[in-house]
């Protein structure tokens, strides 16, 4: 028998934790956001959910494979600082414990970076920079 | 009756031989119960010609490493067969097989992947189908 379980509190949690850390909002002061930012943000944290694989085992799942896009996104007008950004990111996420309710962590990795710069779609003379990487959380469902 | 998944799937197993009890995080189970055939090809014989010999009856299940389940790995250094149950779904629970065996046990660890364990099993006795098949 499985536990029931809801799938979003892996993307609540990843989100909390990002925001609850004083060096990343000191770097990106508007916050961590699921999938976009609030109009006006210039500097933040986006997580958004590449792919999502349920593992099954007899009689339930056995746990959630999910792979994150995590990055920093900043205006080129406000000089942010992409680089420690980028850094305190994965100081935060690779290889670190994230702990989800409902579920028992099992890994929490960096597999891929990602660096892009954007231009904005209104007015060319602006750039956006984006810095994080492609994150894998894996999340155990207990079984009773 | 009507085809079911296998997504309540169970692999049960006793160590003493008597109420098997279920092996949890497994996800996978196959037996295989062919019979030996005896080539008796004669000369004159249009094509190869055989007899049924012994019926075998091995198999495997898979699943997650899991450190609180570990009813498998005592089962690798028992000396004695244990009673292992493989039943296709638990929503009709008085279909399974099931026997004494000798179980073998594989343990698959990659940096980027779950545990998956391997149990491998061996007839100690008869293995018997429930319920019954009535000629």
């Amino acid at each position: 028998m499985t536990i029931a379980v809801d799938s979003s509190n892996i993307d609540a949690a990843l989100v909390d934790l990002l925001n609850a850390d004083a060096s990343l909002n000191a770097l990106l002061p508007d916050g961590t956001f699921m999938d976009e930012a609030p109009p006006g943000a210039k500097r933040f944290v986006i997580v958004s959910v590449l792919d999502a694989r349920d593992i099954p085992r007899f009689g339930g799942r056995a746990y959630e494979d999910t792979l994150y896009l995590i990055k920093a996104v900043g205006l080129s007008m406000l000089n942010p600082n992409m680089k420690a950004a980028a850094f305190r990111l994965d100081q935060l996420l690779d290889d670190q414990v994230l702990t989800v309710t409902g579920y028992t962590p099992m890994m929490l990795h960096r597999e891929e970076r990602v660096r892009l710069t954007e231009v904005d779609d209104i007015d060319s003379t602006i750039r956006w920079y984006h810095r994080g990487g492609r994150y894998r959380v894996m999340q155990a469902i207990p079984q009773v | 009756m009507a085809i079911l998944s296998g997504r309540y799937g169970k692999v049960l197993y006793d160590p003493a031989g008597t109420l098997p009890v279920e092996i949890v995080s497994i996800s996978s189970w196959k037996m295989s119960q062919k019979t030996d055939k005896i080539d008796v090809t004669c000369f004159g014989d249009t094509n190869k010609v055989y007899v049924p010999g012994m019926k075998d009856c091995t198999g495997e299940f898979g699943g997650f490493w899991n450190s609180a389940e570990r009813a498998l790995w005592a089962a690798v250094d028992a000396t004695t067969p244990g009673m292992l149950q493989l039943m296709p779904n638990s929503t009709e629970p008085t279909f399974f097989w099931e026997g004494l065996a000798y179980l073998d046990a594989d343990i698959d660890t990659a940096v980027a992947d779950a545990p998956k364990i391997t149990g491998t099993f061996s007839a100690a006795g008869p293995w018997t189908m429930e319920p019954p098949i009535t000629p």
